[in-house]
């Protein structure tokens, strides 16, 4: 059996790439948060209700979903200031 | 960096220090000794180390949802932790009662660092490469885990200081909700591991208390409060609180037929 849809997400310079990630709706969906800073960082979002941290140099598996459309933003709790990005839900 | 360290240290240290306070202040009227407290800070914070090292092994195991799973497994031992203290309070005058009620509380203690402090290690670990970075960030934290600590006192001077039968009954429910929000964490948990199948969440009131507000934060310390929660989640944190209040009931009542 298949399993969901994976997306990978990379963490550099405290910035996520990409920051937008499109998923359709009513799907769940399997996020494949890779950081490549040495700092560790930590994975969150209210909307999805999504916390995860990721050590640096490391990378974590965060499922998410099904989602009806809309957006959700999620950001790098450690470093809030440059690591933010979004969930469309379309 | 110094205002998001001070923001993240406190949230972590909020919780753990409500939890830490409560149950000190319990065993204050409840005329129990102090000592277990060191003990209980020791092991927490080794713990906590142990976890943060080991983090990214963890987070790799079972497929990638080992954090989740011992995420969840930490916030149910302090469930169970809860449930064992409220059921023994009552049977303080058997000693072996007595002794499986200490056990709780150091239990739920050690358990609530490991869970936070793994996280305020690991936050501060990723500076120790970065100099210019460091000094503001632990400052920072320093000031977060002075509020957060200060929060705690608050509660423990409280309680303590109330008529003693008000102090045991606001310490119990304050205890209450921490077991409904700790029960409620760990279904959070399963859902983002998917081992629960998430669904549409029950409510939504982030248009009136939005979880990234100041108030939503210290709802969230406080009650667990949850802008969006799935309903299994909110299921999970009513039924808990009701069995917390069962059990504590039921053994209330038997207190004088034990033996």
């Amino acid at each position: 059996m298949a399993g969901p849809p994976v997306i990978e997400i990379e963490i550099k310079d405290h910035l996520f790439f990409p920051d937008e990630v499109r998923i359709p709706a009513d799907t769940k969906v399997k996020l494949l948060v890779k950081n490549l800073d040495p700092t560790a960082e930590e994975f969150e979002s209210y909307e999805l209700n999504r916390e995860k941290v990721i050590a640096g140099n490391s990378e974590a598996i965060i499922f998410i979903g099904p989602l009806p459309a809309g957006q959700y933003p999620f950001f790098g709790e450690f470093f809030p200031k440059t690591a933010q990005g979004k969930v469309i839900v379309e | 960096m110094l205002l998001n360290a001070v923001i993240i240290i406190l949230r972590e240290v909020l919780e753990a220090a409500l939890i830490i306070s409560v149950f000190l202040a319990l065993s204050q009227l409840l005329n129990r000794n102090l000592w277990w407290m060191l003990l209980a800070l020791v092991l927490g914070f080794g713990g906590a180390y142990i976890y943060a090292v080991n983090l990214s092994t963890i987070s790799m195991a079972m497929e990638g949802t080992g954090q989740e799973v011992l995420n969840a497994v930490l916030h149910s031992v302090i469930f169970l932790a809860l449930l064992i203290f409220m059921i023994t309070v009552p049977h303080q005058r058997h000693q072996q009662w007595r002794l499986i009620n200490l056990v709780t509380i150091v239990l739920a203690v050690i358990t609530a660092i490991i869970r936070e402090g793994s996280e305020i290690i690991l936050y501060i670990k990723g500076f120790i490469g970065i100099p210019d970075l460091l000094s503001p960030v632990l400052m920072g934290s320093a000031v977060g885990a002075g509020i957060g600590l200060s929060v705690g006192v608050f509660f423990y001077y409280l309680l303590v200081n109330m008529r003693k039968s008000h102090g045991i009954w606001l310490g119990y429910l304050i205890l209450l909700l921490i077991g409904g929000s700790m029960v409620a964490q760990a279904v959070e948990f399963m859902i983002q591991a998917n081992y629960i199948s998430a669904t549409t969440p029950i409510w939504d009131s982030s248009h009136l208390i939005s979880e990234r507000s100041a108030t939503g934060q210290l709802l969230y310390a406080l009650i667990g409060y949850e802008a969006t929660p799935a309903p299994q989640q909110a299921a999970a944190y009513f039924a808990s609180i009701g069995l917390l209040i069962m059990a504590a009931g039921i053994s209330f009542i038997f207190r004088g037929k034990a033996s």
